[in-house]
């Protein structure tokens, strides 16, 4: 644009705004994911019409919050994650990335966004950390963490009597996490860790490790991994023997495009746990439907979009209460109201950055019990949002001590 | 002895049979880039996009015309060898007088491409495709289940390696790519259409590592990312084989396989690396590589 | 050889079997053919003459197509082959030995003999070409490059013959070889010549070319500039001992 053109074209803007609203705000968001890897299908662009979605549904515009949405690819690096949210808060004056799955990228984001004084709102990234040690006064971790899921899918495998885990661990910071997060539950249960296989990230043959697990003579194979690597995993076993033999898989981390994936045939039975299914409720369902219809895909949305649906609404709300986008004031208010929205239900933001709602408990029908497409959980339990994420005390938070 | 390592030689064997089952996959794939370089001069770096081609057109073919594995076997292959065989007349041929950079290039960008496209259309989490009944289920060799399909694997590279050499080395056709090889003009001076033969290698190729996808379909995540994972350890392997050398990468693809298994079992986390420090120390004693000619 | 023969008494001895007329040939930018003119009638063996980088190779590789970038006429057997790729001249009956003989080296003997398609019905048999050259025969599984220089110069040759060519290319067939050697190939030369072949020879050792040509052509510059019949070599050797340098 010329300098008359700006020039006019942000007068213009002045007289409207005057006209309508004597302090109009501008928020920038900045959905920063991976589009084209192994998280693409679970993050990727869906997560980008789930956050425009939020801002329509809350109206934003009418209420005077003008807002624009970016979005940007890293890879699952944190190298690249970091330089894109640098040239983000520095240059282009983005007020809030939200998404980032993929842990290292997360973690690397987090100190940017603590440094820089904005507002970082996870859904894609599981490692709990993110509200303990490294967590920070403006991050806030909404969807699920490492914590919640060994902890949903980790005590239930052990009350079913799964008491010797082995591990297949994804080499990096998730996997790391979420295999202490899960070894740390199994043994608090009672049960015992025999033995863990680090592989490389992203890895394509399995059978190895697996067949080591197996040796291993543990009751449960605890995959500690994601997306690609856990798909793989699970048809692998499947494949030689491992779950006909009596070994049972725990699939730490599973989202509903995996299962859609491997086929029912192959994932029937698996126990996995969520914090959101579209099919748990009238509100989840209408969400969901008006999602697939702009995605376009076929795909359904998965918890992590859903999450960025639910954060960017809630971060409106903050915003429009507090008339105002300072990362501090913002984001106290959002700890500060209750969250509510269609898709998780009542909950809170907690002092250390942890969003809580009620878990899933799901396991994986049988082709048979599948009515259609996507029908493929079957709900479990509801772990209540109180028990389902890690005491703000155990999770060693700077800001809570 | 094997106690002291830590694992049992049941266990051991095990490992071994698996890695020269990721063997088998090296060994078809880097023959194809093998055959490819030797004759066109052309680092093909779509040869991953088109093994994960061999294993998308094997589902399409179960998906929309309810053709089963056993159809896909040939037909995948003759299909991702013509399109290769289209990608070659319309595209890298008129880059042979050019620096074997902008060959890179071009196979490279290719690559994205086709991997960008189907992303766009089927998303990145895979798609599912069965084991074929007759080869479901395995054998229990004592020492570990071994899955039919696995066994299977290993049979058609086998086959598919030794014919490919004896074709090449033992045969009036080899001879004929043999002669094109090492000096295309002498051989095109005395009659032979060089050309086409340029064009029909580079479709043999682009169909082995199609036969690839299609052996992969049932047992990976068949995604369009699968083969962009995986050809950066095949070009470790031809490297390390010796560019252009059919034995070398038939011979250095089954061997890598096996020494990547037993990397798998003693230090899991050097698996991913173990393929290229071999690379870095072949490079430095033997920069031609173990089966290269030196010129 | 029986059909050679009949086809060198049917044609009108007038008729060259290669006329070249004006040919200009290029290595990239750099124009190296300046205008070759000179022909060949059936059955005649003539050889190019001239000092090194005089573009006597260089012509040859024009005549055989391929040296890409030439422009003149160069008809073959009644066709005009400017246009056409290497493969469709070797197709019209003509054979090329290289410079340096072109054995290679991932063949075995057999392979490299085997290797030309034939053209043109009238080819030699193996057992004519092994009646030929005795050496060849017993080296046949070996690998190509293995052979001595003499051996690969007459398997160069002897592939040649097997395709049923009726023009001959030969490259300086006599470099580097021992005196007993070039005497060898020089009885082969003639022995074509009688069976019906027609050779064109690039050579720098005239005494050689002498022996076996009916014609000699001067190239110097890119250009032909001076036909000597052999019958009038002796009454010409000081002038060609100016052309060669010697």
């Amino acid at each position: 644009m010329n300098k008359t053109g700006f020039v006019l074209a942000a007068l213009a803007a002045s007289l409207m705004s005057t006209a309508v609203y004597a302090d109009d705000i501008n928020i920038k968001i900045g959905v920063l994911n991976d589009r084209s890897g192994l998280y693409a299908d679970l993050s990727g662009e869906g997560s980008v019409i789930a956050a425009r979605m939020a801002v329509e549904d809350f109206g934003a515009a009418e209420k005077g919050i003008n807002v624009e949405i970016v979005s940007a690819d890293h890879q699952n690096r944190p190298d690249v994650a970091s330089t894109v949210a640098r040239q983000w808060y520095d240059e282009e004056d983005v007020d809030v990335i939200v998404d980032v799955p993929t842990s290292s990228a997360a973690l690397a984001v987090n100190e940017l966004s603590a440094e820089r004084g904005k507002v970082f709102l996870v859904s894609g990234a599981a490692t709990s950390d993110l509200t303990g040690p490294a967590c920070n006064a403006t991050t806030i971790h909404w969807t699920y963490d490492t914590w919640a899921l060994a902890n949903g899918t980790g005590s239930a495998m052990v009350e079913q009597g799964g008491d010797t885990w082995f591990f297949l661990t994804a080499d990096y910071a998730f996997g790391h996490a979420l295999e202490r997060d899960t070894s740390a539950v199994v043994e608090a249960a009672g049960g015992e860790v025999v033995g863990t296989v680090r592989h490389p990230f992203p890895g394509q043959d399995f059978s190895s490790f697996l067949l080591q697990a197996q040796a291993s003579g543990a009751s449960v194979i605890g995959l500690a991994n994601a997306g690609g690597d856990t798909t793989n995993s699970i048809m692998q076993a499947a494949e030689f023997g491992i779950t006909q033999a009596g070994q049972a898989l725990a699939g730490l981390l599973v989202f509903i495009t995996d299962v859609n994936a491997l086929g029912l045939e192959t994932a029937q039975g698996l126990v996995l746990t969520e914090s959101f299914y579209w099919d748990l409720n009238e509100g989840t369902r209408e969400w969901s439907e008006r999602f697939a219809e702009e995605l376009g895909t076929g795909n359904m949305p998965t918890m992590v979009q859903a999450g960025v649906y639910s954060s960017v609404l809630h971060y409106l709300k903050a915003v429009e209460e507090t008339g105002s986008k300072d990362a501090e004031e913002v984001v106290a208010a959002m700890k500060e109201m209750p969250t509510d929205d269609p898709l998780f239900g009542p909950g809170e933001v907690r002092q250390d950055g942890r969003k809580i709602h009620d878990l899933y408990l799901f396991r994986v029908k049988t082709p048979e019990e599948s009515e259609g497409p996507w029908d493929y959980y079957e709900t479990l339990s509801t772990i209540p949002a109180a028990q389902a994420f890690r005491p703000m005390e155990d999770g060693n938070c700077p800001l809570v001590q | 002895m094997f106690e002291l390592l830590g694992i049992t030689p049941q266990a051991l064997f095990g490992q071994l049979l698996l890695g020269l089952i990721n063997g088998s996959f090296y060994a078809m794939l880097s023959l194809g880039l093998a055959i490819i370089f030797g004759l066109l001069n052309i680092i093909n770096f779509t040869h991953g996009a088109q093994y994960m081609l061999g294993a998308f057109v094997t589902w399409a073919l179960l998906h929309y015309f309810g053709l089963s594995y056993w159809w896909a076997l040939p037909l995948a292959p003759l299909i991702v060898g013509a399109s290769g065989i289209v990608i070659e007349k319309l595209f890298i041929s008129r880059l042979y007088h050019l620096d074997h950079l902008y060959g890179l290039l071009l196979t490279f960008g290719l690559a994205l491409i086709i991997q960008g496209v189907l992303r766009n259309n089927f998303g990145i989490s895979g798609l599912p495709y069965s084991i074929p009944p007759q080869l479901s289920g395995g054998q229990n060799l004592g020492f570990m289940f071994l899955p039919n399909y696995r066994a299977w694997i290993i049979l058609v590279s086998v086959i598919v390696c030794f014919g490919t050499w004896f074709v090449i080395e033992k045969t009036r056709l080899g001879a004929y790519l043999r002669a094109a090889t090492e000096n295309p003009t002498l051989t095109g001076a005395f009659g032979l259409n060089v050309p086409l033969m340029i064009t029909l290698t580079y479709g043999f190729g682009v169909a082995l590592a199609a036969l690839a996808g299609v052996l992969a379909a049932p047992i990976y995540s068949l995604n369009p990312n699968m083969g962009a994972e995986l050809i950066i350890v095949v070009f470790a392997v031809v490297v390390i084989g010796g560019m252009g050398s059919i034995l070398g990468a038939i011979v250095t693809g089954f061997g890598l396989g096996l020494v990547e298994g037993l990397t798998r079992v003693f230090y899991p986390e050097g698996s991913a690396v173990v393929i290229f420090v071999i690379m870095a120390i072949v490079l430095l004693i033997k920069p031609a590589g173990l089966f290269g000619r030196t010129a | 050889m029986a059909e050679a023969a009949l086809k060198v008494q049917g044609t009108d001895v007038a008729t060259p079997l290669l006329k070249v007329s004006n040919l200009e040939g290029w290595y990239g930018e750099s124009h190296v053919l300046h205008g070759i003119d000179f022909e060949v009638r059936p059955g005649e063996v003539v050889t190019l003459l001239g000092r090194n980088g005089a573009g006597k190779t260089t012509t040859m590789k024009a005549l055989m197509g391929i040296l890409t970038k030439r422009k003149g006429s160069v008809v073959f057997d009644g066709h005009e082959t400017i246009g056409l790729p290497a493969r469709a001249i070797a197709k019209l009956g003509m054979g090329y030995v290289p410079e340096e003989r072109g054995i290679f080296s991932s063949l075995s003997v057999e392979e490299n003999l085997m290797l030309p398609p034939r053209v043109k019905p009238g080819g030699l048999s193996l057992d004519q070409i092994f009646e030929l050259f005795p050496n060849i025969k017993e080296r046949l599984s070996s690998q190509g490059t293995k052979l001595s220089g003499g051996e690969q110069q007459m398997l160069a040759i002897g592939r040649i013959l097997r395709t049923g060519a009726n023009l001959l290319l030969l490259d300086e067939p006599t470099e580097g070889l021992a005196p007993v050697i070039v005497q060898q190939i020089g009885a082969t030369i003639a022995r074509l010549k009688a069976e019906g072949f027609t050779i064109v020879l690039v050579e720098q050792n005239f005494h050689f070319a002498s022996s076996v040509a009916d014609r000699h052509y001067v190239v110097e510059q890119g250009k032909v500039i001076d036909t000597i019949q052999n019958a009038e070599l002796e009454a010409n050797i000081d002038k060609l001992h100016a052309y060669l340098g010697v």
